[in-house]
């Protein structure tokens, strides 16, 4: 008895650690998964502008003041988001049957607008998703931050002629 | 075999490195990487190998042909780590995605070479910009520029004066339809009369 014991803890400690030794983390197990229902509220987001501060700080590349930036980058083809009222980002994947990356008005209809969506989350490495299967509720455009940052970038809405 | 052989094979393993923990074994990505750096949130240049992958496939096994055609957000599964790196951005600066780049090497081995960035993994995100791609063990990098050709080759009505995001009938539809800050065009013409 005091053996197979010996033994468990001994796989116990070693399992794992060929795991990781061998490359086959946790996260093999787990790919192809059911994913977790889910409720969200949030704004539709360019994901690239708003994670690598490449135009400015988060508060300036969402709202009004991003909205053309983020159509353009949504028919880009850079991921669309949901940023959750406490701040977490979610990558969308799908939005009511239809790929991120469809080349329909979907998602530009929606870029920067407030929803509530029941859905989808899958999180892996660190990373949310979101397969959006019904947009509840839509707020619209509600963060008028233009009148704090301009247009971001300031190109964004060029010169009248 | 009793407890003090075991201990032994334990403690063994631990000799030849067999256990270790994760921080022993964290690479250094940014080793022999040519990306160019641009100093975003959280940059760190990084070149790896991994498999091409459609990202909602590899979450929920939800697998159309060709990783979605084009229609799906791609990634790469890193070969040394086996982590899903989300791939955001190519290496053009005319916000364009990398899904161009990535689908000819649609479920295949690859060698890439970029940009991870963001901070703050389970709020934000970290993801990756993709700047070269090869086929792995290649010679030969490719540089991750597709994407505006390949828009030019879908909008053939769209030519004209300026870059493909001031043509793009999509762009242009929702424009027209809510102005540039979204809220309509008296919005537009105030911070205008305002501003310009």
């Amino acid at each position: 008895m005091k053996i197979l014991q010996v033994a468990s803890l001994c796989l116990a400690v070693i399992a794992p650690a060929i795991g990781t030794f061998t490359g086959l983390s946790a996260s093999s197990a787990r790919a192809a998964n059911a994913g977790e229902p889910i409720e969200i509220k949030g704004e539709i987001i360019d994901t690239w502008c708003y994670l690598s501060g490449v135009m400015g700080g988060p508060d300036a590349v969402v709202g009004t003041a991003h909205h053309t930036c983020a159509l353009w980058c949504a028919a880009g083809g850079i991921p669309v988001g949901v940023r959750a009222e406490d701040g977490t980002v979610y990558m969308v994947l799908k939005v009511k049957g239809e790929d991120a990356l469809a080349k329909t008005d979907t998602l530009m209809e929606i870029q920067s607008d407030v929803i509530l969506a029941k859905g989808v989350h899958y999180v892996r490495d660190g990373v949310n998703y979101l397969v959006v299967e019904n947009v509840v509720a839509n707020d619209g455009i509600t963060n008028k931050n233009h009148e704090d940052f301009g247009p971001v970038p300031g190109f964004a809405i060029p010169e009248k002629q | 075999m009793g407890s003090k052989h075991i201990a032994a094979i334990v403690i063994a393993a631990l000799g030849l490195g067999v256990v270790s923990t994760p921080a022993a074994v964290a690479e250094d990505f940014s080793k022999g990487s040519k990306a160019e750096e641009f100093g975003l949130v959280g940059e760190k240049k990084a070149t790896f190998s991994g498999k091409v992958v459609d990202v909602l496939c590899e979450l929920s096994g939800d697998c159309p042909a060709d990783c979605g055609a084009g229609n799906r957000n791609l990634g790469i599964v890193r070969a040394s780590d086996n982590k899903l790196v989300l791939v955001s951005k190519n290496a053009q600066f005319e916000f364009n995605g990398p899904v161009e780049d990535l689908l000819p090497y649609c479920n295949k081995e690859v060698d890439v070479d970029g940009l991870m960035i963001g901070e703050d993994p389970g709020v934000a995100a970290q993801v990756y910009m993709l700047q070269f791609i090869r086929n792995k063990g290649e010679a030969e990098w490719t540089k991750a520029d597709k994407w505006t050709a390949a828009w030019n080759k879908r909008n053939p009505d769209s030519q004209g004066e300026g870059p493909w995001y001031r043509r793009d009938p999509r762009v242009v539809k929702q424009i027209e339809k809510n102005g540039y800050f979204g809220l309509g065009h008296e919005v537009d013409e105030k911070w205008r009369a305002e501003n310009q």
